[in-house]
C-alpha cells in the first residue's frame, strides 16, 4: 500500500460552494443593475466602476503583501464585490481620484484595519461612501441627469427627488413616484437607476440561497409601515410608502448592502430586528433629520449592533424547549 | 431542521450482491461492537466451525463473536484495526465452510414468530447481533429497555441509507425484503407491540415498492412502509424520530425516552437470521464503490467478518490508481483507512475510493459568518460559534450552554462551510471536553 493516501477525519466530501463562488454570485446578481447604470450614464460611469474595482483589489493586495505580509486574499472576490458596490453608490460623473479615496477608506480602513474579510464591523463600501459624503459633500451630491451612453456636454445636474421634497413639498414629490418608477431612472447614485433590476439580482441571490430574504423584507416592511402611518396622518408633510421605498438607495441598500454576511446578524430573527432598526433609523433621518437620504447612516449604525444581536438570537437546539 | 444534499452517487445500486469466497486466513476482531471487547473462548490449535462461538460478551454492553469459517485457530493476538489501533483478534486458518450444528443455513423463509420473549432475546444475544446502522450497539440491550423506561410506542426500522455511495441496505431491501419484515415483526413482539415504521428515503422508489409488496403478502398488522424526504442525515437516530414521530429526543437521552426504538434494516435481517435460523452474525453486505471507478467496477458483496479489507479490495479489482483516499463507510461519516490490512467487522458497510481532488481538505479561509453551518446542522447547533469558543480556550461553560455535547458528528458543518474551516474537528474536541465535565459532574452528584 502506497504512503500517499490521505488520512483525515470525516466528512470526506465538501459542498462545491466556496466563498469565491458566493462572491461570484453576488457579482452576477449585480450585473443587470451595473449594465443599466452604464447604459444610462455612459463612459464616465464605466470608468468609475473600473477604477473602483481596480482600486479595491489593488489596495487589498498591497495591504496583505506589504503591511500584513500574508498570502493574498484577493482571490476570494470579496474586494471585487466591495468595488462594484462602492462604484454603484457614487453619483455618476464624480472625479476618479475621489473614487480612489473611497476605495482606500473602504478596503484599507474599514476592512483591512480590522483584520480583513470576516473581521470588519462596518460594511466597507458604505464606510467608503459615507467618508466621501462627509469629506466631499459638493461632489457627492452633484447628480448628473442620465445622458445615455454618448457623453452629452449639455447635460445638467439635478437634485434627487428626495432632495426636492423640502423644496416642492411632500405631496408634489409623492405625485412624481408611482409603480412605473420601478422601470425607469429617478436619479441618485449611479447604481440605483433601476430598482427593478436590483430586485431581480436580489431574487437571484435568494433563489440560489446565497442570502435569506428576511433582512431585506424587514427593511421594506418597516419603511413602508412608518411611511404609511406618517403619510396617513399628514400627507402634506410626509411622503408616502412607495416614494420612500423607491428613492434614496433603499433598494440598493436593503438588497445588497444590509445583507452583507459579515456585518449582518447570523440568525434570521436577528436579521428581522436588524432590518427593522435600519428601516426605522432611515425614516427618522428622512422625516426629522437634516440629511435627505439616510440609508448609509442607518446601515452603519445597525452594523454596530450586530455583535449584540448575535449574542441575543440563537437557533433552537434539537430536543430543547 | 438542518441537513445537506450531497450528490447521491449510488453507483452500485443496480449491482446484485455477490458472495465473496473465503480467503486463506481470517482475522476476527474482538472489538466489533460498542462497549467492552469480547473475551476469546478458543485457544491456538482449536478446530472451529462456521458459526461456532469463539468469544463471549466481555460485559453488560458487549456482544458475542462467532467464527466466520471452519478451520484451525492460528493465533489469538493483537492486530491493528483500520485506524491502526491494536485490538485482540482471533486468527483462523481457513479449511472450509462447514457450519456448526443446529444452524439452519437454508434460504427457506420462516414466518411463524416464536411466542417466548425471553427466548427471542436470548437468541439475539447468543448470535452476537449488534446495530448495523453504524453504532454497533448490542441489539439485545437496546430491545430490552431498562425497567422504568417509557413504553415503546414506535419501532423505526431504518432503511433510509442517507450516506452517498452506500447501497448495502438498498440491496438487502430488494433481495431479502420478507426476512427484514419478519425480523421487524420479531422486534415488535419483544418490545410489546409498538407500531412499526419501515423508513425509506423517497429517492429509493424501487425499495419502497418491493417492501410494500412484501408487507402486503406477509399481512403483518401495525406495520407500514414510511417514505421519507431525501436528506442527509435523515437516517440519524434523532433525526429519524423527529421525521416520523414529530418528537425530539432530549440531550443525552435515548430514543426510548420519547417512546421510540430505532433499528437498522440490516439489523432487522440479522435478528431474523438469529431468531428464526439460529444463525450468528458472521456476514453482512459491503459496497465497493467510489468516484474513481469505471461503471463496471462497483460491487455489492456478502462478506464474512474477518476478511481483510485488502482482500476485498483485491477481489474487487484492486485499489484504483486515481484513489486519493480509501474510506471504510460513506463520505460523510466513514473513517479514512489507515491500515488496509485491517479486518472487516460486523458493521463494515463499504470500501470507498475517492479521488484526491474531491476528498482533500480545502485551504482554510476566513469565517464570513454566512451561517451556512448553522443552517446545515441537523441538531440546531451553531458550529461557527462553537468553533470560536473552542479556539478561544477555557470557555467550557458556554460550549455546554450552546450544546457542543449534542453534536452527532455528521459532518454537515464542515461539508457546507464555504471557507473550508475544519468546524467538525474543533467541535468534536469541544464536545469531548464538555462530555468530560458532564460526566465528572454526574459522578460527583452520585458520590454525595
Amino acid at each position: 500500500m502506497a504512503e500517499t493516501y490521505l488520512i483525515t477525519p470525516n466528512p470526506h466530501w465538501h459542498s462545491p460552494v466556496s466563498t469565491k463562488r458566493l462572491m461570484l454570485d453576488v457579482v452576477i446578481a449585480l450585473c443587470p443593475a451595473v449594465i443599466a447604470s452604464i447604459l444610462f450614464y455612459g463612459w464616465s460611469e464605466l470608468a468609475i466602476l473600473v477604477v473602483s474595482v481596480a482600486s479595491c483589489v489593488l489596495i487589498e493586495w498591497a495591504v496583505t503583501k506589504f503591511l500584513l505580509k500574508k498570502p493574498s486574499t484577493i482571490g476570494d472576490l470579496s474586494a471585487v464585490v466591495t468595488g462594484i458596490l462602492l462604484g454603484m453608490n457614487l453619483p455618476a460623473g464624480i472625479p476618479l481620484w475621489i473614487v480612489f479615496i473611497g476605495a482606500l477608506v473602504a478596503i484599507g480602513v474599514a476592512k483591512m484595519t480590522f483584520g480583513g474579510l470576516g473581521q470588519n464591523v462596518f460594511n466597507p463600501a458604505i464606510t467608503g461612501r459615507v467618508f466621501l459624503l462627509v469629506s466631499f459633500p459638493a461632489q457627492m451630491t452633484t447628480w448628473p441627469e442620465p445622458h445615455g451612453f454618448i457623453p452629452n456636454v449639455d447635460a445638467f445636474s439635478g437634485a434627487t427627488l428626495l432632495g426636492q421634497v423640502r423644496l416642492i413639498g411632500a405631496d408634489k414629490a409623492d405625485a412624481l413616484v408611482n409603480l412605473s418608477t420601478l422601470f425607469r431612472n429617478i436619479g441618485g447614485s449611479a447604481g440605483e437607476v433601476s430598482a427593478l433590476l436590483l430586485l431581480v439580482g436580489w431574487l437571484y441571490l435568494c433563489i440560489r440561497k446565497v442570502i435569506k430574504p428576511w433582512i431585506t423584507l424587514s427593511i421594506f416592511a418597516t419603511v413602508a409601515a412608518i411611511a404609511a402611518i406618517f403619510h396617513g396622518v399628514n400627507p402634506e408633510m410626509y411622503t408616502g410608502p412607495l416614494f420612500n421605498l423607491l428613492t434614496g438607495g433603499i433598494v440598493l441598500g436593503a438588497c445588497f448592502m444590509a445583507t452583507d454576511y459579515v456585518t449582518s446578524p447570523i440568525n434570521s430573527w436577528g436579521g428581522v430586528l436588524y432590518g427593522f432598526g435600519i428601516g426605522f433609523i432611515v425614516m427618522m433621518i428622512r422625516y426629522f433629520g437634516s440629511y435627505p437620504e439616510g440609508m448609509s447612516f442607518a446601515i452603519l449604525f445597525m452594523n454596530m449592533t450586530v455583535p449584540l444581536i448575535n449574542m441575543a438570537f440563537h437557533q433552537k437546539v434539537y430536543g430543547r424547549k | 431542521m438542518g441537513g445537506v444534499h450531497p450528490h447521491d452517487s449510488k453507483f452500485a445500486k443496480d449491482c446484485a450482491t455477490e458472495v465473496l469466497p473465503l480467503p486463506k486466513t481470517m482475522y476476527v476482531s474482538m472489538a466489533q461492537h460498542l462497549g467492552a471487547p469480547a473475551k476469546p473462548v478458543v485457544a491456538v490449535g482449536d478446530s472451529v466451525r462456521t458459526g461456532q462461538l469463539i468469544a463471549e460478551p466481555g460485559g453488560f454492553i458487549s456482544a458475542a463473536v462467532h467464527s466466520p469459517c471452519s478451520g484451525k485457530v492460528k493465533a489469538v493476538a493483537p492486530y491493528a484495526d483500520l485506524s491502526g489501533r491494536m485490538v485482540t483478534h482471533v486468527v483462523i486458518d481457513v479449511e472450509g465452510d462447514e457450519w456448526a450444528d443446529g444452524i439452519d443455513t437454508s434460504d427457506t423463509l420462516i414466518t411463524a414468530l416464536p411466542e417466548d420473549r425471553q427466548f427471542i432475546l436470548d437468541r439475539i444475544k447468543a448470535c452476537g447481533v449488534v446495530g448495523l446502522g453504524g453504532a454497533t450497539f448490542p441489539t439485545h440491550v437496546k430491545l430490552n429497555p431498562a425497567p422504568g423506561s417509557p413504553k415503546a410506542e414506535a419501532l423505526l426500522v431504518n432503511g433510509s441509507e442517507c450516506e452517498p455511495f452506500l447501497t448495502s441496505d438498498y440491496r438487502l431491501m430488494l433481495e431479502r425484503p420478507k426476512e427484514i419484515l419478519v425480523g421487524a415483526a420479531i422486534m415488535q413482539k419483544v418490545l410489546g407491540g409498538p407500531k412499526c415504521f419501515i423508513c425509506i428515503e423517497d429517492n429509493k422508489p424501487e425499495a419502497i415498492k418491493v417492501m410494500d409488496k412484501a408487507l402486503q403478502e406477509l399481512g403483518f398488522a401495525d406495520m407500514v412502509v414510511q417514505p421519507l424526504k431525501k436528506k442527509y442525515p435523515q437516517g440519524g437516530e434523532k433525526q429519524l424520530v423527529d421525521a416520523v414521530m414529530h418528537r425530539q429526543v432530549g440531550s443525552g437521552a435515548l430514543p426510548i425516552s420519547v417512546g421510540a426504538v430505532v433499528q437498522n434494516i440490516t439489523t432487522s435481517f440479522a435478528v431474523y437470521e438469529a431468531v428464526q435460523k439460529n444463525k450468528p452474525l458472521v456476514s453482512n453486505i459491503l459496497t465497493v464503490t467510489g468516484d474513481c471507478l469505471p461503471a463496471d467496477r462497483h460491487h455489492n458483496y456478502w462478506f464474512r467478518i474477518g476478511m481483510p479489507l485488502s482482500y476485498v479490495a483485491e477481489y474487487a479489482g484492486g485499489v484504483p490508481a486515481e484513489a486519493g483516499k480509501i474510506i471504510s463507510g460513506g463520505p460523510m461519516m466513514g473513517k479514512a483507512v489507515v491500515n488496509l490490512d485491517a479486518a472487516t467487522v460486523k458493521g463494515s458497510s463499504a470500501v470507498l475510493y475517492l479521488k484526491r481532488e474531491t476528498t482533500k481538505r480545502w485551504q482554510e479561509g476566513a469565517c464570513i459568518r454566512c451561517g451556512r453551518c448553522a443552517d446545515a446542522c441537523p441538531m440546531g447547533l451553531e458550529p461557527l460559534l462553537l468553533n470560536r469558543l473552542y479556539k478561544a480556550g477555557d470557555r467550557l461553560e458556554e460550549l455546554e450552554k450552546y450544546a457542543a455535547q449534542d453534536c452527532i458528528e455528521c459532518g454537515c458543518c464542515l461539508y457546507s462551510c464555504p471557507a473550508g474551516i475544519p468546524l467538525l474537528d474543533n467541535v468534536r474536541q469541544a464536545k469531548q471536553q464538555v462530555m468530560g465535565v458532564i460526566k465528572a459532574r454526574a459522578a460527583a452528584a452520585k458520590n454525595k
